[in-house]
Order: structure tokens, then sequence, then C-alpha cells
């Protein structure tokens, strides 16, 4: 139970929601020459926030646009999570929620802001453990062992390849598989093909490759298991050059 | 808090020259403070570099969203983050901030003034409480700086020594805002300091600032340490046990090197006034 009176709640209510909107409210009391201090640091910390979150998005759009977007959203969401870093994320749903992306015109824009987030919540996300591995095995028969800190995701715009600018017109399926690296905690991206992406989900579920290019072989169509199985196989190399297949799964 | 090489003087662990800390010795402090909000959840590089840190400093954390000014209820799951974090890195001093950052349900990311009333007194003792039940350790107060009181019904030290007495939290005491508040309220610093609940000052913040205005001060911990700051904080030291102090400088950071001036600068006007203390509660 709140110890506060109504009238002092009222007060802290009312300088909160103006720090969000910018509109003077009536408050007792108060220095008023300085009241627009906390707005502006306020508004500051969350444009911040969300310029350097989203530096791709924040550099195409009208800086009109930008603002508008970064006005309203600090006037119309209530910010949930304690930790700013975190904001940015609510910036991205916020934009999903309110169909931004429809009222601009830029179908893209939702992927966009996404995949922006995505690079700062691989970077920063909690540690994952490791799974237990041998560096020999059968690369077929074995089950393989992954980085499990990744995300790997669909977009319908290719915005991990092109510039903002370029987006326009080419809508398709495009999957990226992001990882964090283990010693550097550096942030890798890579694009691959819907055929990849399959394997790699399935591999993640816990199917040897054999098991994976058997079902890959009739679904994609393929029936010509000995091609798909020397593509995928160069594939499978590739990522353990990049460190991303870590080796063999310990039984 | 156990302090490194029996000195006070710590200072704040921002991202921005974490490397540098870590990797050279040109910055020597006691002990290193920083926000858990800005680390709790966050694993890869820099989870290594908190790691690395911890083992090189003792760690006192200084939070910003408990919001334990606020009209809404406190944030449990979020404390219990906080508690578990202190657990983890050995964190002796726990402090926060005597403002509000969250209301009707919206974080805002800034430190708000409370209205300085009876009521609000009561309801903040009250949180105080459920929050040093939970952490099952002190939690330390930090008066803050604030541009325009609201609302107020008493003075702002009567305001701070009746929560702090009336919660049995400690204080942590930032000389640097008590400046602030006192050039933008028009008020005596030393004045101010001599009513504030001395016995209970557990921690001390020394920062920098930025006069924007001939009325106005802005407290950007963005700035060197002024003159009258140190001349402050020497008066103030002379009134207090051995405790910890920190260095906040969060923006416009300088070369290693300025910042270790003003922590070397800080540890001369302590080791006059307190002495050698090699263990401080």
């Amino acid at each position: 139970m709140s110890l506060l009176k109504e009238s002092t709640r009222e007060q802290q209510s009312k300088l909160a929601e103006y720090c969000k909107t910018g509109i003077v409210p009536e408050l007792t009391g108060i220095l008023e020459e300085n009241l627009h201090h906390y707005r502006r640091l306020v508004f500051n910390i969350g444009i911040d926030t969300i310029e350097t979150a989203y530096p791709i998005t924040y550099r195409f759009l009208p800086d009109e646009v930008w603002d508008k977007l970064v006005y309203e959203f600090y006037a119309e969401h209530k910010c949930q999570t304690p930790q700013v870093w975190r904001m940015p994320l609510e910036f991205y749903e916020y934009c999903v929620e309110k169909d931004i992306q429809g009222k601009l015109n830029l179908p893209f824009l939702n992927d966009l802001l996404y995949f922006e987030w995505l690079e700062l919540e691989v970077h920063t996300m909690d540690d994952i453990p490791y799974p237990s591995f041998d560096t020999e095995g059968d690369l077929l028969n074995n089950l393989l062992a992954i980085n499990p800190e990744h995300k790997l995701v669909k977009f319908t715009y290719p915005v991990h390849i092109l510039a903002a600018t370029e987006l326009e017109g080419k809508e398709g399926n495009y999957f990226l598989l992001m990882y964090r690296e283990k010693e550097s905690g550096k942030v890798q991206c890579m694009d691959v093909s819907i055929l990849y992406a399959y394997i790699l989900e399935q591999i993640q579920n816990g199917l040897t490759l054999h098991a994976v290019l058997t079902d890959a072989d009739s679904l994609f169509q393929i029936n010509n298991f000995e091609m798909l199985k020397e593509h995928a196989i160069n594939f499978i190399n590739d990522l353990k050059q990049r460190q991303f297949i870590l080796g063999f799964l310990n039984a | 808090m156990q302090l490194k090489d029996n000195k006070h003087i710590g200072i704040g662990f921002r991202k921005d020259f974490s490397e540098e800390l870590l990797d050279s010795t040109i910055l020597k402090p006691a002990f290193i403070e920083l926000a858990p909000e800005n680390w709790i959840g966050m694993g890869g590089y820099w989870k290594k570099q908190l790691d690395k840190a911890a083992e090189k400093f003792p760690i006192s954390c200084h939070g910003l969203s408990l919001s334990i000014g606020s009209p809404d209820d406190l944030d449990l799951d979020f404390l219990y983050k906080i508690k578990k974090f202190i657990k983890q890195y050995n964190v002796q001093i726990y402090s926060e901030h005597l403002s509000y950052a969250k209301c009707d349900n919206a974080h805002l990311y800034d430190l708000l003034p409370i209205p300085f009333r009876k009521d609000a007194v009561e309801h903040i003792i009250a949180r105080i409480k459920q929050v040093q039940d939970i952490l099952e350790m002190p939690l330390a107060i930090e008066n803050v700086s604030y541009y325009t009181p609201v609302a107020a019904e008493m003075d702002e030290a009567t305001f701070i020594s009746e929560i702090v007495n009336g919660s049995g939290c400690n204080m942590l005491l930032d000389v640097n805002n008590v400046y602030v508040n006192s050039f933008n309220h028009n008020y005596n610093a030393k004045e101010f300091i001599s009513k504030l609940p001395l016995n209970k000052v557990s921690y001390i913040h020394m920062a920098g600032h930025e006069q924007i205005s001939d009325t106005v001060i802005i407290d950007t911990h963005g700035e060197a340490v002024i003159e009258k700051v140190f001349e402050l904080f020497e008066y103030t030291t002379a009134l207090l046990k051995p405790v910890p102090v920190l260095l906040e400088r969060d923006f416009n950071i300088p070369e290693l090197e300025e910042l270790q001036t003003e922590l070397t600068r800080m540890e001369t006007i302590v080791s006059k006034t307190w002495k050698k203390e090699h263990v401080i509660a």
C-alpha cells in the first residue's frame, strides 16, 4: 500500500508526463525557467540511445521523419525495461505495432530495424554454455556441435546485404545467420540460402547431416543426393573454418 | 569494502575507457563503481571485460533505475536480479539516487526530483526498508542534483535527513551535487552539509559539472572537478569518518593521466584528514 498522498502522486505524474511529451503541466512551487532542463535531459537520453542502436535507419530516414517518430515513441510508449540499453528493442516493437513501415510506405523498415537490433542483441546477449564436443568425427553421421550464441532469421528484404536506398522492389526470402565469436565477442553475419538455412535449423534440432540431407533432397525436390551432399559438406566445412560449427557433439 | 593499496579513491567503470583501465597502469583507482543496470544480463565481450575488472578491482554498485521515490510499486523482479549481481561480484556497497526515474509504468532513464513532503518521506522510508530486507544489506542513498523543486513542503536537508534516519539506510554524499544545488537554489553549501546526517555517510561522490548560464549548473559528469568543489570536498571530509570516495566521469573522457591527477588530488586531501586507514566499513 502506498503511503503517498494523491496530491503528491499527481505532481510526480505530471512532471513525468511532461518529460515524455513536452507539454507543460501545472506544477506547484517550481522554477518555471528551469523545468525544460528535465524534458531536454530525458529526451536526449532517449534519442541518443535509439540513434546509437539504429544508425542505418537514423541516417536513412529524413531528419523530420526520424524526429517525429522518436518524439511520438517517447510520448506514446511506456518504456518497460529498467535497462536503458534494452530500450531500443521496445522502439522496434513500437514501430511494428504502429505499422510505421506502412505509414511511411517503406515495406522494408521492420526488417531493417530488426537487423540493427539483432546485431546489438547478439553482441550483448547473455553467455550461453557451449556444448561439449570433439574435434574429430564423421561429418555425415555424428551430431554436429554448433556455436549456441547465434540467431538464424528470415527477412523479406535483404537488409543485411544491400544499402537501405537499394531495398525497394527486392522483396523475397532471405536468411541471415548471425553469431558471436567465442573469443573476440565479435558479431559475424552470413547470408545463407533457404536450403542451407533449413540444414542449419535441422542440425540445431538434433539431426545428423545425413538425415537432414535425406529429408532435404526430397523436400526441395533436388533428387540428387550426391550433389547435395558435396555442396552441403563444403558449406559445413566453411562454417567449421569460421568456428560456427565447433566439431562433433559428445555422446 | 577492502580497497586496493590502502587508498580511498575509486572511479566509475565506463565502457568508453574500460579497455585502457584494464590494460594500463596509468589509472590506479582503489576500487571501481558501476551501474548494475548496464551490466546485468550482458554476455560476450562486455561480460569478459567486467570479469577482468572484477579480478583487478573491488566493485561498488550505483543504481540508476530502482526509482526509490516513484509512486509506482518497486520492481521486485529487477531487485532480485540486482541481488544476484551483487552476490556474484562480491559488491559491498550498493547505492541509489533519492529521486524517481519511473512513473505511471514508464521508465524515463533520468533522475526526477521528488516533492519534499512528509508523505513522500514515509513512502520512501518504507521502500528503502523493503529493499534492504530483500538485499540483506544496507542501501546508501544519494542526494541528487535538481533544477527545480516540485511542490515542496520542507527543505531538502530535512527531507534527506528524515529519510536516512527513519529508514536506517546509509547516505552517499555527492559533494558536487551539493555544490550544484547550492548554486542553482542559492543556499550555503557548508551549512547544508552540516544539516545532513553525517554519521550515516558511508560513501562520497565527486564529479564535474557544466555551468550553462548565470543561474544554472547542470550536473553533467562531463568535465573536470572544479576548484570550489575540491574546497567543499576538503571541508566535508574533515567532518566525516573515512569512507570510499568515487570520481564520476561519464562523458567527454580525457586522457587517463588527467583522471589520475584528479584521483591523486583527492587522495592527498583525504590522507591529510583521515590519516591511514586500511579497511573501510
